[in-house]
């Protein structure tokens, strides 16, 4: 035994305690590793090697309440670059990367995307821009043209080779079947914008390049009509290229909808609509360009029809709506056909609005169907050096309540509306808001006005930098009883309003959608109709004001519209007075009068007077509504 | 004293029976735990060129290897270790040669920023600093066991440590970091088990760690002064500072340790399978063949299959130490542990770095990275151990 091994024993000992040591440490760095942190590692690992693509689902499709197809989807063929093509891939990483030294230069975008831009009529720079996107998900193929015409598609195919990473994908956009018939119910679709994208529930999983509504039902009720995405996971490597799928989850198509849209009513909406622009222009009101329309189920609130010009061909966006074209569709001169006037634009009702008036009065007592009033033309009740004028300056002598109606005349509702000024209590007011009038009725479309039913506090809160100006007065009251002044209604409140007179006093919620539908077309859910507003009013009540508005068709403003017509209908013509503009021609009805069904509302901007304007179209309207036949009519009307 | 234990021990008893006369010549769990980490070797290799361009034939040359670390195996095993001593001269000088030879012009190559491979008429034949640690060992175990186990008077450490920084500059120029530190664990080792005190391994600790920080200094100076790197390469200088700070160079050498570490971690208990692994396969793994054989290993088999190569190791290295302190004399005893220093620290560092204990440097997994000489290299420690074992009678 050499002696050094006793001498050295525990510098062997010492060496074997540091080889374990060592390995020991090792052992328990492995043990936290892959034991402790094992799955936080292999979902690192995952991520690593998983990319994830989402399939689109394809949109649901819009029916009209009798199941005629508005909005469908057509197979369309599209042009996308596909980022598993080591070439393409490689312009998005280094345009991504942040280091600017990396970024292809133009030459290499023109040599790479410069072909297959060509074919489409496209500059390589713009299709590079639009694939560089880095919010878009890594291994999505790019869409960069869709309808591509199929003699492109075919030399695209042929010649692959010169077009790397050209997929032809067969995509699925809209289609509608009637052309721009009900555009502004049923809206738009279009590439989600990043505001909505921020907006957007996160559950949802919306992405960039996602098409969604813009407008209409199909932003309304984007979330039914777009369906669950389905998703691919393919392996990639460490390069990024794509080994194979993993898995696959199908897309969940999005429901169909049904709407409360009869499309036959609608498109004769339409027509009426446009047919009573012409006329105003023939009767000299030359600025007439605007209007809207609204029919609605008085029992239930279903809205039949709403039209509103100008309008635009919702087909203008499919693809991306090019600059030139959105130019046009926002540019003021053109009145702004983007807009649903049915439920964006607020106007004064003017005599429309005597029917709420006339029935405040009588729930009031303020006065009574027997009531006669005496009327000179001029009205000086508030005082000789406020004096009013009736539309009809001669006068209309002794006329009674219902003649007030029937004859649309100021005089009666000056006396009316200067009583509920001296009562003090703004009970006109609130009656009008009893009916809905200045809010939202809660129309299942996007934008609904709220109008404005001014009052005391209202007027000086709008002019608290005009402190002379903040005093509610006389006038005011006067006023805002023939429906002028500060009072603003959407013609859907209007039509409301008629509504609730037909309905009793109740004002159905209006709303579009009448059910969603499962994948079979049976009925998923229904849109269940509600009450809106409930006005208590006095039956008795109802039937003066109904009697009256009859007599209107027969016998008064509307008479000459309605000449002929086999069904009775209630009604009130307006001519609205707009400072710096032409009158707005109104009118509003129900029919038929002793068993409604239906309540219209017409309002032509700058269209002059609502018995030869407004009226006529509304007349046709409800002859498709009631089967009568649908006539050209040329009215005359001078009252306002 | 050293001749009268080796007259003691030296007679021989005659009535020994064949097989025992095996057993005195051959150190069966020596070769069995090699043979054993060899093929374990053998199959993360395989497994981590399978999907390789060309990883066939780099299976193939690793077994290539294998064989031909026999010829040195066998060689170092039948040469008596003793008649080394009286080498040292010449050793010396071969470990120079071998140091140097790569930035010879004519015989070096380039390869992945550092000069280390020789090459002579465009063949490239081997990293000579691979069999320069073997020599290394040997010439250190000469110059420390000439103090019989006492190692007291600070003027024989710092001769010892004198060699050793000698040794270290000469790799320096190549530069090959990783080499350079396995000199440091080899000569550790061989001063602890050649007598030197407990607290000079202070001192040279804190000499290391001086003596680190004043190599970035002046290199780093330097570089700026020349505007390029004179003597470390900056990726080098990366590596081992990414280790401190993993958000140095994300897309570098921060990028190997964190698919490293995935790899690893993602293995879990019992791994992924062989040729399975995700890391390793879709590539994502650098150098997995070589230096980062282990993360294969980790997230192929998981932490069962890294355990049990550990086990391995351990049983090679307790080996190791029980041939060094059967030695008939200190000279042997010294070479084992040089070998044991050489395998630990080098397990040390490439699991380490591979699971972010240690920095990066490019050191081979004794046995189990693909590497041609690093697998002679350690065949031939095989041998040495071996000479070392078969002549612990004397004769």
């Amino acid at each position: 035994m050499p002696a050094f091994r006793e001498q050295l024993k525990s510098r062997f000992a010492a060496l074997g305690a540091v080889v374990i040591v060592v390995l020991g440490a090792l052992v328990v760095r492995l043990w936290t590793m892959q034991v402790l942190a094992g799955e936080k590692y292999a979902e690192l690992a995952r991520n690593n090697r998983v990319r994830e693509i989402s399939l689109d689902a394809p949109r649901g499709r819009i029916l009209d309440r009798n199941g005629k197809l508005l909005v469908t989807n057509r197979p369309s063929l599209a042009v996308a670059l596909d980022p598993a093509d080591e070439t393409i891939r490689s312009l998005i990483v280094r345009a991504q990367s942040a280091s600017k030294n990396d970024d292809p230069t133009r030459a290499e975008i023109r040599e790479t995307l410069g072909p297959v831009a060509d074919m489409l009529g496209m500059d390589p720079q713009q299709v590079f821009e639009s694939i560089i996107d880095a919010r878009i998900e890594a291994l999505r193929p790019r869409a960069i043209a869709v309808d591509v015409p199929l003699d492109v598609i075919a030399k695209l195919s042929e010649q692959g080779s010169r077009f790397p990473g050209v997929r032809v994908e067969q995509v699925a956009v809209r289609e509608y079947p009637f052309g721009s018939v009900g555009a502004h119910v049923l809206g738009y679709t279009g590439e989600i914008s990043e505001e909505q994208l921020k907006r957007s529930d996160p559950t949802a999983g919306y992405e960039l390049g996602d098409i969604v509504g813009k407008a209409g039902v199909e932003a309304q009720y984007e979330r039914v009509l777009q369906g669950d995405k389905g998703r691919r996971l393919i392996e990639v490597n460490a390069s990024g290229r794509p080994i194979r799928i993993i898995n696959e989850e199908a897309p969940i198509a999005g429901r169909d909808i049904r709407l409360t849209i009869d499309i036959d009513v609608q498109r004769v909406a339409e027509e009426q609509l446009a047919r009573a622009i012409a006329e105003a222009h023939r009767q000299g009101f030359t600025k007439a360009k605007a209007g809207a329309a609204v029919v609605l189920d008085v029992k239930t609130g279903e809205v039949l029809a709403m039209a509103s010009a100008p309008s635009y061909d919702p087909a203008v966006f499919l693809g991306g709506i090019s600059q030139s074209e959105w130019k046009a569709l926002t540019d003021p001169s053109r009145e702004y056909p983007l807009n649903n006037r049915a439920v964006m634009g607020a106007y004064p009702p003017a005599s429309t609005f005597k029917a709420v008036t006339g029935l405040a009065g009588l729930e009031a007592g303020i006065t009574h169907s027997g009531r006669y009033y005496r009327c000179e033309g001029k009205w000086t009740e508030m005082g000789e050096q406020w004096p009013k004028w009736c539309w009809k300056r001669t006068g209309h002598g002794s006329i009674s309540f219902d003649g007030g109606i029937e004859e649309s005349c100021d005089t009666v509702f000056y006396e009316i509306g200067y009583e509920f000024y001296k009562r003090k209590k703004e009970e006109l007011q609130s009656f009008a808001r009893r009916f809905g009038l200045g809010d939202r009725l809660g129309i299942d479309l996007p934008g609904e006005l709220r109008g404005r039913v001014p009052d005391a506090a209202w007027k000086k809160e709008y002019n608290r930098d005009y402190p002379e100006w903040q005093m509610w007065l006389p006038g005011d009251t006067v006023n805002l009883a023939i429906g002028q002044g500060d009072m603003l209604v959407t013609p859907l409140q209007m039509a409301a309003v008629y509504a609730g007179i037909a309905n009793g006093g109740t004002v159905m919620r209006p709303h579009v959608l009448k059910d969603v539908l499962d994948a079979d077309g049976a009925i998923a859910r229904s849109y269940r109709p509600e009450a809106a507003a409930r006005v208590p009013v006095d039956a008795g009540n109802l039937a003066v004001m109904r009697r009256a508005l009859v007599r209107v068709t027969e016998s008064g403003t509307a008479a000459s519209a309605f000449r002929g017509f086999g069904v009775t209908v209630a009604g009130k013509t307006g001519t609205a007075q707009v400072a710096g503009k032409d009158d707005f021609a109104w009118f509003c009805a129900f029919a038929p009068a002793e068993a409604p069904r239906y309540a219209v509302a017409v309002v032509v901007e700058q269209g002059g007077h609502g018995g030869s304007v407004a009226a006529p179209a509304a007349r046709n309207i409800l002859a498709k509504l009631l089967g009568q036949p649908i006539i050209e009519v040329h009215a005359k009307d001078e009252s306002r | 004293m050293i001749g009268t234990s080796r007259r003691s021990a030296g007679r021989r008893p005659l009535d020994k029976s064949r097989k025992e006369r095996f057993f005195d010549l051959v150190n069966v769990p020596l070769l069995a735990f090699s043979a054993l980490l060899v093929a374990y070797g053998s199959v993360m290799v395989w497994s981590a060129t399978s999907g390789m361009a060309g990883g066939d034939g780099l299976f193939k040359r690793h077994l290539v290897g294998v064989a031909v670390g026999l010829v040195p195996l066998g060689v170092a095993w039948f040469v008596d270790y003793k008649a080394l001593r009286h080498w040292s001269g010449p050793l010396m000088s071969l470990l120079a040669f071998l140091l140097v030879s790569p930035r010879i012009p004519g015989l070096g190559t380039t390869a992945k920023g550092a000069t280390s491979w020789l090459q002579v008429a465009g063949v490239r034949l081997f990293q000579p600093s691979e069999p320069g640690k073997l020599v290394f060992i040997v010439v250190m175990a000469a110059l420390i066991a000439e103090y019989e186990g006492r190692i007291e008077r600070p003027r024989d450490m710092w001769r010892v440590l004198g060699y050793l920084a000698a040794a270290i500059g000469l790799i320096l120029l190549q530069p090959d970091l990783g080499t350079g530190m396995v000199f440091v664990g080899i000569t550790m080792a061989m001063l602890l088990l050649g007598g030197l005190e407990g607290r000079r391994f202070l001192v040279i600790g804190a000499l290391v760690a001086v003596s680190v920080t004043a190599v970035f200094a002046v290199d780093g100076t330097l570089d700026k002064i020349a505007g390029k790197d004179v003597a470390l390469k900056q990726y080098q200088k990366d590596r081992l500072l990414v280790f401190i700070d993993p958000e140095r160079d994300p897309a570098g050498a921060g990028y190997n340790l964190q698919q490293s570490k995935i790899a690893v971690g993602s293995g879990g208990i019992s791994g992924k399978g062989l040729r399975a692994g995700t890391q390793s396969n879709l590539h994502f793994l650098p150098e997995r063949h070589t230096d980062f054989i282990f993360a294969v290993l980790g997230e192929e088999l998981g932490f069962v299959g890294a355990v049990a190569l550990l086990g391995l190791y351990l049983g090679l290295l307790l080996t190791a130490l029980s041939i060094a302190a059967s030695s008939r004399d200190l000279y042997g005893a010294l070479i084992a542990a040089g070998i044991i220093g050489m395998w630990a620290f080098q397990i040390l560092e490439n699991i380490g770095m591979s699971v972010g204990m240690m920095p990066i440097t490019g050191i081979p997994l004794p046995f189990m990275s693909f590497g041609s000489s690093a697998m002679v290299t350690n065949l031939g420690a095989v041998g040495l151990l071996q000479s070392v074992w078969s002549r612990r009678y004397g004769t």
